[in-house]
């Protein structure tokens, strides 16, 4: 599924769409250069799963756990070297476990990404304008088969 | 010799004081991760009941791994912490050998299976005999298929114990001929099964140091990822 967007509050708008539509346990992989808006995205999807904490990217911290609607796992895996610097901080035990776990820079880590799980990329679209952006979700498991309902 | 021994390496957050010839009291929580809120108080309620002070504890038992990454470092650092504190010696012991403890007696294969996820599980193979847990094999980090073609190569009655069986129960059923698996009432981390090991080890001078000790988490090598990796590309090809 494709969205051509072309404003910060439009990618905001489609993660809030999104968080909206999440549950539990489900796993959503963001993939896009620097200041492509992978975090806003994901400001949008902490709206839609009711929280209301301000989202700061966790690139120094790895993981930064939120509590809504659902309970909200937020990684940045930008400054990982080696993927077993993510493994050992138990990083399956929190992708496993009943909250959202939102991955940026997911092509990092790509075999430790289980195969059923949203996947987001995201690309500026330069030739159309500075703003633009092209969003394109894919997505592996039945269950999220509501990725359909995205409009 | 009395000591307090502690196993936070499952969902099971549990905490035991016991000597050689008695198990003064137990405390344990089968229920969601909560090792972080509850392990401190559990070991003051203990003592408390028992009447007893952290000071005449000789020495503490740990579980060492495999198992959750955080419960393993909480465990860790709670006992490193009394350890230091105290004075008194410490050592880590398996969870999987705990486990194939609360099975002692049982004949054949004794065979604890704690979930790995991605279709794994932690395992390692032990019997009973001559009263005394006897290891068959390494600690491992198998997939349940690979589990299942090692113990049907050994060709022996099997008894399953540990958090991963409810998730593989009909799978391993369908896969081996002579299969048991624990009840209920012995499934779970018990600090008193992990204790008594631990103790033993204790009183032949066994222990662990203080500063080098690290739980052990049974991760795959690069070289076997790597490997994987390229078998799921050769798939996608």
């Amino acid at each position: 599924m494709e969205f051509i967007l072309n404003s910060v509050e439009d990618t905001i708008s489609l993660g809030k769409k999104l968080g909206s539509l999440l549950n539990a346990g489900d796993i959503i992989c963001l993939e896009g250069d620097l200041g492509t808006g992978k975090t806003y995205f994901t400001k949008g999807i902490a709206k839609g799963l009711g929280i209301d904490e301000p989202i700061t990217s966790p690139t120094f911290t790895i993981v930064n756990e939120y509590y809504g609607r659902l309970k909200l796992y937020h990684f940045d895996v930008y400054r990982v070297n080696d993927i077993d610097e993510i493994a050992e901080i138990g990083f399956d035990e929190y992708i496993f476990s009943d909250a959202v776990s939102i991955i940026e820079w997911a092509n990092y880590i790509e075999e430790l990404i289980p195969k059923k799980c949203i996947w987001v990329s995201i690309y500026k679209q330069p030739e159309k304008g500075p703003n633009y952006r092209k969003i394109t979700i894919k997505y592996d498991g039945n269950r999220y088969n509501y990725i359909k309902e995205l409009k | 010799m009395r000591i307090l021994s502690l196993d936070s390496s499952t969902e099971s957050a549990t905490c035991a004081i016991l000597d050689d010839y008695k198990l003064f009291g137990e405390i344990t929580f089968n229920y969601k991760k909560q090792h972080s809120t509850v392990l401190m108080p559990m070991i003051d309620t203990l003592l408390k009941n028992l009447n007893m002070d952290i000071h005449s504890i000789d020495g503490f038992v740990v579980s060492k791994g495999p198992g959750s990454f955080t419960g393993l470092r909480i465990g860790a650092a709670v006992i490193k912490g009394l350890s230091q504190g105290t004075g008194k010696p410490f050592v880590g012991v398996s969870s999987l050998d705990a486990l194939a403890y609360n099975l002692c007696y049982t004949s054949g294969i004794i065979c604890p299976i704690l979930d790995a996820l991605r279709g794994n599980v932690y395992t390692a193979l032990y019997n009973f005999t001559n009263n005394k847990l006897n290891m068959l094999s390494d600690y491992m980090l198998l997939s349940i298929e690979d589990l299942i073609k090692t113990l049907n190569n050994h060709n022996q009655p099997v008894c399953f114990i540990g958090d991963a069986v409810p998730k593989f129960k009909d799978n391993l059923t369908s896969n081996i001929k002579q299969i048991s698996f624990s009840p209920a009432n012995l499934n779970l981390a018990r600090a008193s099964s992990l204790g008594e090991l631990g103790l033993k080890l204790l009183k032949s001078g066994i222990q662990d140091d203080l500063y080098s000790f690290a739980p052990f988490y049974l991760r795959k090598s690069q070289a076997e990822r790597e490997y994987e990796k390229k078998l799921r590309l050769q798939v996608h090809e």
